[in-house]
């Protein structure tokens, strides 16, 4: 391989690797509010995408209206899923919620396996027959909008998160709910508006996701998890732009590893990364320093 | 008959899956990597039998011993971190050695087959015990032999003083360190533990299907291993059995007549179980109740 090989597979893997840094975000979202983690999170991002497509079924709409009701299908879907695995069960059973959440993981991927017979669905892609030349470097249109589109989703979560008092309520539950409580929050609504928050985000990178590889299928879901989960963990539990950073990492490390290595061995690199920051920087991409116990 | 003896044997090397995430759990951790080490026992077991002749006891214990010790070296940097992170390490570790294996080749030649892992096509012919004659009924012998005797470990080790210290650990890391238990230690040798369960629950699991590949040992095989022991509830042993029992007797085998429509029920059923019965399906009331109907009632129980 050339050094232009290795440039275009960094640039690619970059673009596609914003889709990954949406996911992380919501993961890391739900974590920072709940200190719990939502297991489901990809499972239903997919399946707000799904929906959308569903929708798209009956009523002829353009791409980006499919895109956005993927989001807002996928809101419900994650406040259903506080719902059922979390609103009601005990905070000082971790494990019970955990394996709640992989109990409504294997129920969305039943349910899309049954209602599509495990067959792939084709997405809607936007600017799909762009393709921007700079010397001799290639950037698809398509995965340039993904880009730009997480972006711009990004860029409002911290608006939401830091100027309104929507934001100011969740991160006061996250850093003391109990203060927070005294001061008139409801607790059970601010966890429930950051997991419609978070379902949004996650239908967004769900659709960018169907968009970009072209079609929706149920094998997504696992590997999708997988990947924002080591995405959560190396930009450091709980911090927004180490889940940008590292998504954006993450996508193009494993881009320039399947350019190399081809793409049945290009995750085990992906695992050997989030080991060399598991032992090296435990707290992540951005912490202040190594904290061990 | 056949049939009843096969799904005895599913329960049996799904207990051991079980029984293994088990042991870790016990001290708080929550690992998705006994997928992992039940791949590390099944590719080991399978390559000493069929590629150097070795009899099936032997090839358990190496399989066992395999995965304990790679539980051991993954054990020290992984157990560094804890909670979630725990969790996400695990499964990293668990998904490289499902990729490990999907890219590892090693083939001889016996007689006019070529046997031996193949990457993605998997690990054909590992027939021990068709070529030595044994019958369904030995094999369930065979494995519920070793269900039964890990399963008394386990009882045992839970009633003696490192059963004790394993869930200090578990209910109060602070407290525990503050009274002199050496965290890494148990930690890391609970985790061996239970890599070496897996990896002996691989070990029969590859002689049971002849046919091992790596899709087998996916994700879902690790959330079905901290399932059991979390719907059963960790209060003892026989939670793990009777949540393999409600599991693979029961939703899998009991309800086949219901067709893909089960796959939508086990989901469901596992978020019911968990709203309801936070700690597991015998929790430590319910024991209770067991024992004061059962025993007499004249011990704690332990939890």
């Amino acid at each position: 391989m050339e050094f232009l090989d290795y440039v275009q597979a960094v640039a690619d893997g970059l673009l596609f690797g914003a889709t990954y840094a949406l996911i992380g975000i919501g993961f890391t979202l739900i974590f920072g509010v709940m200190h719990k983690i939502n297991l489901a999170y990809a499972a239903s991002s997919i399946a707000g995408a799904y929906l959308s497509l569903a929708f798209a079924a009956y009523v002829p709409a353009p791409a980006i209206v499919v895109f956005l009701m993927a989001a807002v299908a996928s809101g419900v879907v994650g406040y259903l899923i506080y719902l059922f695995n979390f609103r009601f069960i005990p905070l000082a059973n971790p494990l019970a919620t955990l394996m709640a959440t992989v109990g409504s993981l294997i129920l969305l991927d039943e349910i899309i396996v049954h209602e599509t017979d495990g067959m792939p669905l084709t997405y809607p892609a936007l600017f799909d027959d762009v393709y921007i030349e700079i010397g001799t470097l290639g950037l698809r249109g398509d995965l340039m909008f993904v880009f730009a589109l997480s972006l711009v989703a990004t860029v409002l979560l911290l608006f939401l998160l830091y100027r309104t008092r929507l934001g100011i309520a969740t991160r006061a539950v996250a850093q003391q709910p109990v203060a927070a409580q005294l001061c008139g929050m409801s607790i059970q609504r601010t966890n429930g508006t950051t997991f419609v928050i978070a379902g949004v985000l996650g239908g967004l990178a769900g659709a960018m996701i169907g968009a970009s590889v072209g079609v929706l299928s149920p094998l997504l879901t696992l590997p999708v998890t997988v990947k924002g989960l080591i995405v959560t963990v190396i930009g450091g539990l709980g911090s927004i732009p180490g889940a940008i950073i590292a998504g954006l990492l993450v996508g193009a490390f494993e881009n320039v590893f399947q350019a190399m290595r081809g793409v049945t061995e290009r995750d085990m690199y992906v695992m050997l990364l989030l080991f060399v920051f598991l032992v090296f920087r435990p707290g992540g991409i951005f912490s202040r320093s190594v904290a061990r116990d | 008959m056949d049939f009843y003896f096969g799904l005895l044997q599913i329960i049996g090397f799904h207990t051991i899956l079980g029984l293994s995430a088990y042991v870790v759990l016990l001290t708080g951790q929550v690992t998705m990597a006994q997928a992992g080490f039940f791949a590390i026992g099944a590719y080991v077991a399978g390559m000493l039998t069929v590629l150097a002749g070795w009899h099936i006891v032997p090839a358990v214990i190496a399989g066992g011993f395999m995965g304990g010790i790679v539980a051991g070296i993954v054990g020290f940097p992984a157990l560094r971190v804890k909670g979630l992170m725990l969790v996400v390490a695990t499964i990293a570790f668990g998904e490289f050695v499902r990729l490990f294996f999907f890219n590892f080749d090693y083939q001889i030649a016996k007689g006019k087959i070529m046997v031996g892992p193949l990457g993605g096509e998997g690990f054909r012919q590992i027939r021990f015990f068709p070529e030595n004659g044994w019958t369904t009924s030995d094999v369930a012998l065979f494995v519920w032999t070793i269900v039964l005797i890990i399963m008394a470990a386990l009882w045992w080790v839970d009633r003696s003083r490192a059963g004790a210290v394993l869930r200090a650990v578990g209910e109060d890391e602070l407290a525990a360190q503050s009274v002199g238990v050496n965290l890494t230690a148990v930690k890391v040798t609970a985790f061996a533990a239970g890599g070496f369960i897996a990896g002996v629950g691989g070990s029969i699991y590859a002689h049971y299907t002849t046919h091992i590949e790596h899709l087998n040992f996916g994700v879902i095989l690790a959330t079905f291993a901290i399932a059991y022991p979390i719907l059963g509830g960790l209060s003892n042993v026989f939670g793990t059995l009777a949540a393999v029992l409600f599991i693979q007797g029961f939703l899998v085998e009991g309800l086949r007549f219901l067709g893909d429509w089960r796959n939508l029920l086990f989901g469901a059923l596992i978020i019911l179980v968990m709203n309801v019965r936070p700690r597991g399906l015998m929790d430590e009331r319910t024991m209770q109740i067991l024992r004061r109907l059962f025993g007499g009632g004249r011990e704690s129980t332990g939890a």
